[in-house]
């Protein structure tokens, strides 16, 4: 077997809550991610996914257990990991062009060939004509178009997605699916892909995970989908085999919504 | 110290929102000038002011063309603006670079907090001999004097502008592997540079009065010793004709930074 290209061994986090309390929130979680699948984690609402995603890109670092990244103890941030945040996360002072090759510029690559490389990207993720653009004249989805090309564009082995598309409305979401699977097609990168809507898990993930409701979050269930690719985003979802994957699935994550709801929203 | 910005603001909305609007508010504000000035002009006319302790507009006019056909007044400008632009300068560097260092290391902010509140806390006209003791009757105590006043509004809107940079776009910013060196230049200064900006336009006002206080206590050159000299002879023409000098120049320098906060902060949406 090749090394995963994440390795999560008995993951424990707590916050501080300022009654002086712990509050648990992701509770002896372990989960090896093979490299070049795409897995969709899903779970109700404030139950830790991001948290979860957080660890794995190294932004925040668990009170218990070891992230391996291909083999190797993560320390700081994830190297090999490029994330697509939920929120708008373009630098809102630079330009469409400058944001897309920030992260070759913080490598070093001479100015010339980065400018070239964006135009690129920005051309793949059809944005050509609005290199000049600052973020806030952009619309939500082209804003997430140029936060895709920003974090692929340096080409990381891993990719994390922290529901980058709920913020969209249900067509350009569609649109962004279909395309996003495009992308992931030609480099076939590992991807961690949050979600909170389990069509959208199914229609482009290989493998769906569950989390259970906070606080404490484990894995409740792990269904690998072996829905043929290339697949259509809007037209899978019609698949008898979609379907019976989705109840299968839902039966499991069903009961789960419903307890984070009893227990209130957060 | 938000003030500035939130006026800014304000007026922009009216630019943007209602652009037939800026003609009507540029009329009164030429009328209640000129009801301003003709009312003071008027009441020494009539006797209800006296010019003896208010002088009249038009002998300030006078003045004012007096100073500068005989080029009085250029030498003693010259002296002021330098002093202030010194310590406009040496006050927003340092005040930006201590507000970096205090806003990224938190034992530093901390630990200097009380002594900072305290030394904001001194009235800094008070300072003013002390300093001309120190750096002399030349200009190093009024640009000493004015850095006073501009370090400490330049350092706390720094601070909190690093203090208020969006996490997600830091994280976004660390994720594409910024250096910390990257991040200062990238996030951190550009986000901060909006409450920048706003603190430039209160304290290029201090620097001045910095300037303008420092020579009014004791100095042989500048707007404040013209000032202080009138003022010993009860000559208030020129005390008013230094005064309103002095706030036209600040004027000019404010539309300056005006303008290059405008480029700066392009990026930013327009209500």
């Amino acid at each position: 077997m090749t090394t995963p290209a994440v390795s999560c061994r008995k993951i424990t986090v707590r916050f501080a809550t300022p009654s002086g309390g712990a509050h648990t929130v992701i509770g002896d979680i372990s989960l090896d991610v093979e490299d070049g699948t795409f897995v969709a984690i899903v779970g109700p609402s404030g139950c830790g996914k991001s948290t979860l995603l957080n660890l794995v890109a190294g932004l925040l670092q668990p009170q218990l257990g070891d992230i391996a990244i291909f083999g190797e103890p993560l320390t700081g941030i994830n190297r090999h990991a490029g994330y697509l945040f939920q929120q708008d996360a373009l630098l809102p002072w630079r330009t469409v062009l400058d944001n897309v090759m920030l992260g070759l510029v913080f490598r070093g690559v001479p100015r010339d060939e980065a400018t070239q490389r964006a135009r690129q990207w920005i051309a793949r993720v059809g944005l050509t004509g609005f290199e000049d653009r600052f973020p806030h004249l952009l619309s939500g989805g082209m804003r997430k178009r140029a936060a895709i090309a920003q974090s692929w564009i340096v080409d990381p082995r891993i990719l994390l997605m922290d529901e980058p598309f709920s913020a969209l409305d249900v067509q350009t979401r569609q649109v962004m699916e279909t395309e996003l699977l495009d992308l992931w097609q030609e480099s076939r990168r590992t991807v961690l892909f949050i979600t909170h809507d389990l069509e959208e898990a199914i229609a482009l993930a290989d493998r769906v995970v569950v989390l259970s409701a906070g606080p404490a979050a484990r894995i409740k269930g792990d269904y690998p989908v072996a829905l043929a690719r290339p697949r259509d985003v809007a037209e899978i979802r019609l698949d008898p085999e979609f379907v019976e994957l989705y109840r299968q699935i839902w039966a499991d994550l069903r009961d789960e919504v419903r307890q984070s709801q009893a227990q209130g929203f957060r | 110290m938000r003030m500035s910005r939130l006026i800014d603001d304000g007026t922009s909305v009216a630019v943007t929102s209602a652009k037939p609007r800026l003609s009507l508010v540029t009329a009164l504000q030429i009328l209640v000038f000129v009801v301003l000035v003709a009312a003071w002009q008027l009441g020494a006319a009539l006797g209800w002011i006296d010019p003896f302790f208010f002088s009249r507009p038009s002998d300030i006019a006078a003045k004012i063309g007096e100073w500068l056909v005989t080029g009085y007044l250029w030498p003693h400008l010259a002296v002021t603006l330098t002093e202030a632009l010194l310590a406009f300068v040496i006050g927003t560097v340092s005040g930006v670079a201590c507000g970096l260092a205090f806003a990224r290391i938190e034992l530093l902010a901390a630990v200097f907090d009380p002594y900072i509140r305290i030394l904001n806390a001194l009235p800094r006209v008070i300072l003013a001999p002390i300093l001309i003791l120190w750096f002399g009757l030349g200009m190093a105590s009024k640009v000493a004097l004015g850095v006073t006043l501009v370090f400490f509004i330049v350092f706390f809107n720094t601070f909190q502008g690093i203090r208020e940079v969006d996490p997600v776009v830091r994280n976004n910013a660390r994720m594409l592997q910024a250096s910390d060196r990257q991040l200062l230049r990238h996030v951190y200064l550009p986000s901060a540079m909006a409450w920048i900006f706003s603190s430039l336009h209160t304290s290029i006002g201090f620097a001045l009065v910095g300037a303008v206080v420092g020579e009014y206590i004791g100095a042989a050159r500048g707007i404040g010793y013209v000032v202080a000299q009138a003022q010993g002879v009860f000559d208030t023409t020129s005390v008013f004709a230094g005064l309103i000098l002095t706030s036209a120049v600040v004027l000019v320098i404010d539309l300056g930074i005006h303008r290059l906060e405008r480029h700066l902060l392009r990026w930013r949406p327009r209500i």
